[in-house]
């Protein structure tokens, strides 16, 4: 059985389609990259897994089924036990979703807590060390800090470090590594597959960079308008589609030592 | 290619220190030393943290260096206030990494595209609708999102509003920090035309912040690698991939993610600990780091040197 399935789902905002008759599955231990145009529905599609949906979002249609059961009738009693522990998600932007009047050990201790009976001290030196885990020097710094006192690729660090405290089952990433540079994305994604191999954990990674999403993933989706244009291995995206709109993004790809405009 | 009589900007020995938990102090940028030349695009590449926006935020005086000055046009923009500060903002226009944060959420995005427009009386506020419109399809929205909120939108949509408001003044510097990082390679590309266009047309100035190497060198015509708030190399943009001398450079190029890549290949990754703007070591800041380190590095900082022809790095390696 799937551990995760996405049966015929349609997705609106306020009765307006964003997304349409996805269908998608995952295997426990699997890592499944979606890519695809700007605004073609793949933050929509993965917020509502996680049954977060913003601005008046809906499952219109279709099925979300976890372990075999539906999601998309939990309380939010089933979804405080789920949320964190059993699925967590990594935010695009997860600075912008920052207080920005609380420091983020303050956020961090407390996540760590709903989660976990354990003491203040306990869980402040359990944030330390994740962060420490992301490449986040002087994590203890870090911790004392305000978000606008972190750089952006810091701040989306503290985002990935919280998504990953407690090795998930399902672990839905949101561009994780946009806002990072090359060395440190490298180390993250190492992480990534760590997780995978040591608990087992399912990725479900929104990424634009190709690159990323071929070394990670088992499967790739891609996305335009709403739907899903274009999905397989690695080698049929980059070597044997036939889709167009996959084709033109493979071409776009900026590649060192490729095109120049000026 | 730069010729100095070109040079519209120019950052000399800036350095910004902030106050940090414990009492210490937190040196983002350590003497940075940088040129913007007119109608050229300056790429800013290096680790997350290291200090490129802080950097970039100088230029357009959100925030007053420590140390150090900045000429544009020949005059000190660090200290402008007031209405002097105002007016000299339409010159030099920002895209900033987080779009969502720089919007007023209550606005739509038509009044948003258009604020800088009516703050210095460039268009009627019956024009406006028709401004947003042609921005907006500028960088491939439609032109009904002219109607919407910023929190309607997708991360990549938000972040095309941003840079059409940057570029509807017509400034003759754009800074963009990481503008383009959450668009698909598809509309990346079609931004980075009208902008290298617009470049073109109207001899802009560009400060581009961006992780992929591959994109930034495929407009660049300057590119500046920073490590741990230093500049430790300057080199033409077309020769990132040929001639980087400096081992972080050489670093981040080992540790792109390609499409051509060897994908059994297991991820290298720097295994010492990742460095700290608190303490920064004396000597060269990349030494605990670098596989070639000697023992001057841990002693002496080394200084940015010409190498060749618009080549500039700071390793003792090659002193
Ligand atoms: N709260 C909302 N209300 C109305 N429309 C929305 C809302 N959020 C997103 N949309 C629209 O739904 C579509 C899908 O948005 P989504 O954020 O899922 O795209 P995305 O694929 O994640 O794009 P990006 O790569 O730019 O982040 C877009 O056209 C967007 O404008
Ligand atoms: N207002 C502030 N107060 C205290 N420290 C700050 C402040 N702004 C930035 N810093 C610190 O300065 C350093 C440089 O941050 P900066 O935002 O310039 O990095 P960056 O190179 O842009 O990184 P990224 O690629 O992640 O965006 C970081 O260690 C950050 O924590
Ligand atoms: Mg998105
Ligand atoms: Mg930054």
């Amino acid at each position: 059985m799937a551990m995760l399935e996405l049966k015929d789902v349609t997705i609106s905002y306020k009765n307006v389609p964003a997304v349409q008759n996805v269908n998608l599955s995952l295997e426990e231990g699997e890592i499944c990259s979606i890519v695809g145009e700007s605004g073609s529905g793949k933050t929509t599609v993965i917020r509502a897994v996680l049954g977060l949906l913003a601005g008046g979002g809906k499952v219109t249609k279709g099925d979300i089924l976890f372990d075999g059961e539906t999601l998309l009738t939990r309380s939010g009693e089933e979804w405080r036990k789920l949320r964190g522990t059993k699925i967590s998600m990594i935010f695009q932007d997860s600075g912008a979703m920052m207080n920005p009047t609380r420091k983020i050990g303050d956020c961090f201790v407390e996540y760590i807590r709903t989660h976990e009976n354990i003491s203040k001290k306990d869980a402040w030196e359990k944030g330390v060390k994740m962060l420490e885990n992301m490449r986040l020097p002087n994590g203890d710094n870090v911790m004392r800090s305000y978000p606008f006192q972190l750089s952006g690729g810091m701040r989306q660090r503290v985002g990935i470090a919280m998504g990953m405290t407690y090795q998930p089952k399902l672990l839905l990433a949101d561009e994780p590594t946009s806002a990072l540079d090359v060395t440190t994305q490298a180390q993250i994604i190492r992480q990534f597959m760590e997780l995978r191999e040591e608990y087992g954990t399912s990725i479900i990674m929104v990424t634009h960079n190709l690159g990323v999403a071929a070394y990670m993933s088992d499967y790739i989706v891609v996305m335009k308008d709403g739907i899903i244009e274009d999905e397989g291995t690695r080698d049929y995206i980059l070597k044997g589609t036939r889709k167009e709109y996959t084709k033109t993004l493979l071409d776009a790809v900026p590649s060192l030592g490729g095109v120049r405009y000026v | 290619m730069f010729d100095e009589k070109d040079v519209i900007l120019e950052a000399k020995h800036i350095t910004r220190k902030f106050p940090a938990s414990g009492g210490r102090t937190l040196t983002a940028c350590s003497d940075v030393s940088l040129k913007l030349y007119k109608g050229k695009t300056l790429g800013l590449v290096g680790e997350s943290g290291c200090g490129k926006s802080t950097f970039m935020r100088f230029l357009v005086s959100l925030d007053t260096p420590t140390e150090g000055e900045i000429f544009f046009h020949g005059k000190n923009i660090t200290q402008l206030k007031g209405e002097e500060l105002r007016q000299n903002r339409q010159y030099i226009q920002m895209v900033f990494q987080d779009p969502s944060a720089s919007f007023n959420p209550k606005m739509k995005i038509r009044d948003i595209i258009c604020e800088p427009l009516m703050n210095f009386k460039r268009i009627k506020a019956s024009e406006k609708d028709a401004v947003a419109r042609k921005f907006l399809e500028m960088v491939d929205l439609p032109g009904e999102f002219a109607d919407r909120y910023p929190h309607n939108m997708s991360g990549g949509q938000r972040q095309r509003v941003a840079i059409a408001r940057a570029i509807a003044l017509e400034p003759e510097i754009i800074v963009m920090d990481e503008a383009t990082c959450a668009l698909d390679v598809s509309v990346q590309k079609t931004i980075i035309e009208l902008v290298v266009g617009l470049q073109k047309q109207k001899n802009i100035s560009i400060g581009f912040i961006a992780h992929d190497l591959g994109l930034i060198q495929s407009f660049a015509h300057q590119i500046a690698v920073m490590y741990l708030g230093t500049i430790v190399e300057v080199l033409p943009g077309e020769e990132i991939s040929t001639s980087a001398m400096h081992p972080y450079t050489q670093a981040l190029l080992g540790a792109v993610f390609d499409l051509n890549m060897d994908f059994s290949k297991k991820i290298e990754s720097i295994e010492s600990e990742a460095p700290s703007p608190l303490d920064v070591p004396p000597g060269c800041p990349f030494q605990n780091r670098c596989d070639r380190c000697m023992e001057i590095c841990r002693e002496k900082r080394p200084a940015l040197i010409d190498v060749a022809k618009g080549h500039q790095v700071a390793c003792h390696l090659y002193t």
